[in-house]
């Protein structure tokens, strides 16, 4: 071999120098092997950190639909006008050279005097460049110049195009470039759809300037079912998931409603990709590598039917007044919303590009609270409407009987408790329970409560699961303030007791009476009420599994006798069907609607500050289909503002059925 | 002796050092691959017309190259030799003229402007001191025991040792030392002497190394450029914050030192990432993203390059095309006619080997950053062309040998 010959033969000096030559060489060897095989990982990792950079690509929302798959959330495409500023680096670089000279000149000429002919030619002589008199800080300020500058000129072309007067600041961009070179830099956040055609129609020229899509959240319908549904504001802070990566695109998450509770599945798994960037930092050119598509979101399929949600929100806005209120209509057979509305309401639109400061006085107001959904949050005295309950808790402790329900009692206008006097809104006169139902006479269920005890009338209230959520799996929900025997104060007073067996110091939202009703019209079954029916994934086509929520959950029996529930319905019916009846007004023809108005009073100390007027309801008496909660706060009565509510959403139910279009199957 | 050599066939066919030129021809081809890598994108990108892509004027350097090698060969070495003096005091010459009236780059005046060409007389000094002191030592060897033959041999190889020195290109100047010793050491010049001369040389750098990395600005009797001193803080680790700094200066010590460290951690960052198998010819990111600077990856740096595209095989591969070079030279020096012959071969394979270890240790920075090319692969005609005229003087000492 060569190598060895050389080091075993031969002259001795020669060896020497053969040996020295194979040991450097060995070295050297042995140093690449260091490097390259035993580092090779770490400095590989190290090539990476330094030009690559992750980011987090959100993926598509998924949408919220009602019953019938109509979108009541959806995605639209926005267009977003972004300057990337890799393909301006040329641009940057003779701008530079331009204001550097510029200002050399200015020294120049303020300076130095005119070189002399000699120190002309020696410089010409020693091709020696003059040093530029510019330190690096100078050098950094000139660059941020240029940048500026050039970015200006794109922004004031696009300006010019569009006409439109956008301004970037120097201290923005500068901040874009420090923080998010590899990414563009974004100038129009959202084009309107003339923009995007004089920007799409004219050749398009601008260097570094594109047109972007991105999808974003839309409510097509406006503030449709604004309040279950929710809205979706921009989520700001890195979560765990994000810590790896370097860049985050604009995301967003849900607020409330069902955007908020189920979040998680309509958002769906973010994708991520890497852009290669080249050591000034910038995006490089073809370099960005997709490592994992985003994953789109679940859709949402809820138990609400569009028509009908539209039908009770103008059904709601119709009452006069303040328009503070709220309306629940679910189906007593399985406990299904059909539709639940909220006054006021808001456009969830709005929250998307962040909520300007006049449309968000509204939320400010302690009495309107547009953005609170009183239907499943809001908590109030259930009045009247809870003679249903003190009803049935007479009858099943006999204190009501089939029999004693006919005999007459003679009311005077008022209930005496020891030296308490309770009013009485129904004029004195012979009622017997069907007379004391429709007429809604405080005395006569004030005199039977007696007979029954707090113990029992709580007791019946709690089998209808009341000061217990009642369990919508969306988010915002009230208890309500029902309380158990032994946690009411002193045991309870009578005056306590005649207050609460007409519904008064107890609350109940919306939702939990449309659950006791509902459990009254199907003969006891008191139900989980639901209204999402279940999340599929957003293409149908997918393997992946959709996560159906059981529909008709029962929650527990009320285990009463059906002649009890018989003698409270038909006196239901009376109630709207009767002349004489507090809810005439909601009824509809050929549609036996059945229900019972309530007129709570929210007293501070002893003065009467507002009222809370009701509408609880079913319908029709012969198969229920329908339960429908009206509640208006300040209103004038529950037959004579709620009433009306729930006859025009029965009228459009009635339509619906007799046209042939029923509630479809979600 | 030629009409000799012609008359058997064996003898013709011995004329050309195969296993050598199989290397240089090699080593030529990886070159003009790898500066197209280091080069090529950027070049094409700006249009760049083909005869000033950095890859074609590396090939017409080893056309030239091989050109004057031919040449060469046509005259025997010892008649080059006679020439050698006055070539010495020519490149002196031709290194003061660059004190003088030199091009600065990056500040250091190391080229003369020609024109359309730069001319960089280091380069040729590193040649014509070869053959001057080649010429000088193979004369009889007991004249050699001489202490004032001794002085006069390092003088010659001090001169321009200092010249190139205050271009400044410590990197250059230092290759004269080891290149002196060596063909002192084959020319059978005592060893005491040479030993002697190493134990000074050795203290002498020592003492330049403690007085330019340790000592505070007003005892610094070595008046090295800035830069120069960085790099060798740089090589040996440390801060470049001076002993009682404050915390600002120190901040703006480490900003300093960060930016002075870049090219040999992005460098290391290439080699290191090409891994076992590399990624490629043309996949390598460092240069394609200027993470290794332009300036210096088509040069300086091309083994970085090479390291990173075809990983620990492709560099191993590389090394040994240059052992081959190496061996086949001290083959040559073994087998020369005369002692002439043999201190000329061994002066080449010292002055190749020493580019070659300092070049590739300073890419695994195994040495301090230096200007000293990679023979035969790094981009720059001068060192090209010096590098093919070196090894043309192995193949005319092999056509020239002694016959058995």
């Amino acid at each position: 071999m060569l190598v060895l010959d050389q080091i075993n033969r031969g002259e001795r000096p020669l060896r020497v120098v053969a040996v020295g030559v194979g040991l450097g060489l060995l070295v050297l060897a042995a140093g690449l092997w260091q490097v390259q095989v035993l580092s090779g990982a770490k400095y590989r990792q190290r090539q990476e950190t330094q030009s690559f950079r992750t980011v987090r690509v959100p993926a598509i929302r998924g949408r919220i639909l009602d019953r019938n798959r109509v979108p009541i959330a959806d995605n639209q495409p926005r267009y977003r006008l972004d300057v990337y500023l890799d393909e301006l680096v040329p641009q940057f670089n003779q701008t530079e050279t331009l204001l550097r000279k510029q200002l050399l000149a200015a020294r120049g000429a303020s300076n130095q005097p005119d070189p002399s002919l000699w120190q002309r030619l020696a410089a010409k002589f020693s091709r020696q460049k003059r040093k530029p008199a510019i330190t690096a800080e100078e050098r950094d300020l000139l660059k941020r110049q240029a940048r500026y500058q050039v970015v200006s000129g794109i922004i004031a072309r696009i300006n010019a195009r569009l006409g439109l007067h956008i301004v970037k600041s120097e201290a923005d961009l500068f901040q874009h470039w420090r923080q998010k070179r590899a990414l563009p830099f974004p100038v129009i956040d959202h084009l309107t759809d003339i923009q995007v055609a004089i920007l799409t129609e004219q050749a398009w020229s601008i260097p570094g300037v594109e047109l972007d899509q991105v999808p974003v959240r839309f409510y097509p319908n406006g503030k449709l079912a604004a309040h279950i549904v929710g809205y979706v504001i921009r989520a700001d802070e890195f979560d765990e998931e994000d810590r790896a990566f370097d860049y985050r695109l604009r995301d967003f998450t849900g607020a409330i409603g069902i955007e908020r509770a189920f979040d998680r599945q309509l958002r769906g798994t973010s994708g991520a990709k890497s852009i290669l960037i080249n050591s000034s930092g910038y995006r490089h050119r073809q370099g960005e590598i997709v490592l994992d598509e985003p994953r789109p979101g679940d859709n949402v399929v809820t138990t609400l039917d569009s028509g009908l949600q539209k039908a009770v929100e103008s059904s709601l806005a119709q009452v006069a007044g303040d328009e503070r209120g709220a309306v629940v209509v679910l189906d007593p057979r399985n406990g299904d919303i059909l539709a639940l509305a909220s006054a006021p309401t808001f456009d969830p639109n709005m929250w998307i590009d962040g909520v300007s400061a006049k449309d968000y006085e509204p939320f400010l107001d302690p009495k309107m609270k547009p953005g609170f959904n009183r239907a499943t949050f809001g908590y109030y005295a259930p009045g009247s409407t809870f003679k249903i309950i003190t009803a049935l808790a007479c009858l099943d402790a006999g204190v009501l009987t089939t029999e004693n329900v006919h005999e007459k009692m003679r009311t005077l206008g008022f209930y005496r408790i020891g030296n308490d006097t309770k009013k009485d809104t129904a004029p004195p006169g012979e009622y017997d329970f069907r007379r004391a139902f429709i007429k809604s006479s405080n005395a006569y269920f004030m005199d039977h409560a007696m007979k029954l005890g707090l113990e029992r009338l709580l007791a019946m209230g709690k089998r209808f699961h009341l000061g217990e959520k009642a369990g919508l799996r969306v988010g915002e929900e009230a208890a309500g303030l029902f309380p158990a025997t032994d946690e009411v104060r002193g045991g309870g007073s009578k005056s306590y007791l005649a207050d609460v067996s007409i519904g008064q110091e107890i609350t109940v939202t919306p939702v939990q009476l449309a659950v006791a009703v509902g459990a009254v019209a199907n003969g006891g079954t008191v139900y989980w009420p639901r209204v999402v029916d279940r999340i599929e994934p957003a293409d149908i086509l997918s393997e992946a599994p959709t996560d159906r929520i059981r529909g008709g959950q029962v929650r527990d029996h009320l285990n009463l006798r059906p002649e009890y529930f018989d003698i409270v319905r038909s006196a239901m019916r009376d109630d709207v069907g009767s002349d004489e009846g507090s809810g005439a007004r909601a009824r509809v023809k050929d549609f036996a609607v059945c229900g019972k108005t309530g007129t709570a009073e929210v007293k501070k100390g002893h003065v009467l500050i507002d009222k809370i007027t009701w509408f609880a309801s079913y319908a029709p008496f012969e198969s229920p289909r329908y339960v429908v909660i009206v509640m208006v706060e300040s209103g004038g009565s529950g037959g004579g503002t709620c009433a009306p509510v729930a006859q025009r959403i029965y009228e459009y139910l009635h339509d619906r059925e007799r046209s042939g279009t029923a509630m479809g199957m979600p | 002796m030629n009409a000799i050599q012609n008359q058997t066939a064996p003898r013709r066919e011995g004329m050309l050092d195969r296993p050598l030129w199989a290397a240089v021809v090699g080593l030529m081809g990886i070159g003009a691959a790898f500066i197209f890598s280091a080069t090529g994108n950027n070049e094409i990108a700006r249009h760049a017309a083909w005869f000033d892509f950095t890859a074609v004027r590396q090939s017409l350097a080893y056309a030239f190259g091989i050109g004057i090698v031919v040449a060469m060969c046509f005259v025997d070495y010892s008649r080059l030799a006679r020439w050698s003096l006055p070539a010495y005091w020519a490149s002196i010459a031709l290194l003061v003229c660059v004190y003088l009236f030199g091009v600065e780059r990056l500040g250091a005046k190391r080229w003369i402007d020609l024109g359309p060409i730069q001319f960089q007389p280091s380069e040729f000094a590193k040649l014509a001191f070869l053959f001057a002191l080649a010429n000088f030592l193979s004369r009889p060897v007991g004249e050699l025991a001489s202490r004032a033959l001794f002085v006069k041999a390092l003088g010659m190889a001090l001169l321009p040792f200092a010249l190139i020195l205050k271009q400044p290109d410590l990197g250059s100047a230092l290759v004269f030392l080891p290149m002196a010793l060596v063909m002192m050491l084959v020319a059978g010049v005592p060893r005491r002497l040479l030993l002697r001369f190493l134990a000074a040389a050795g203290i002498l750098v020592s003492l330049v190394l403690v007085d330019v990395l340790f000592a505070p600005p007003s005892w610094r009797f070595v008046r090295l450029e800035e830069y120069q001193r960085h790099r060798l803080l740089v090589y040996f680790g440390l801060d470049f914050a001076p002993a009682g700094a404050s915390d600002n200066e120190r901040i703006a010590a480490r900003a300093e030192q960060e930016k002075k460290s870049y090219n040999v951690k992005q460098a290391l960052i290439s080699v290191g990432s090409g891994g076992l198998v590399g990624k490629g010819w043309r996949q390598g990111t460092q240069g394609a993203l200027g993470y290794l600077p332009r300036a210096v990856a088509h040069n300086d740096f091309i083994f970085s390059v090479i390291a990173e595209e075809t990983g620990f095989f492709g560099s191993i591969f590389v090394l040994s095309l240059y052992a081959v070079v190496l061996f086949s030279g001290i083959k040559i020096a073994d087998q020369a006619r005369d002692r002439l012959g043999r201190i000329l071969a061994a002066g080449v394979v010292t002055l190749l080997f020493t580019h070659v270890f300092v070049n590739i240790g300073m890419n695994i920075r195994l040495m301090p950053v230096t200007g000293i090319p990679l023979p035969l692969l790094s981009a720059g005609g001068t060192s090209v062309v010096c590098s093919l005229v070196a090894i043309g003087i192995l193949q005319n000492i092999h056509q020239n040998r002694r016959h058995y």
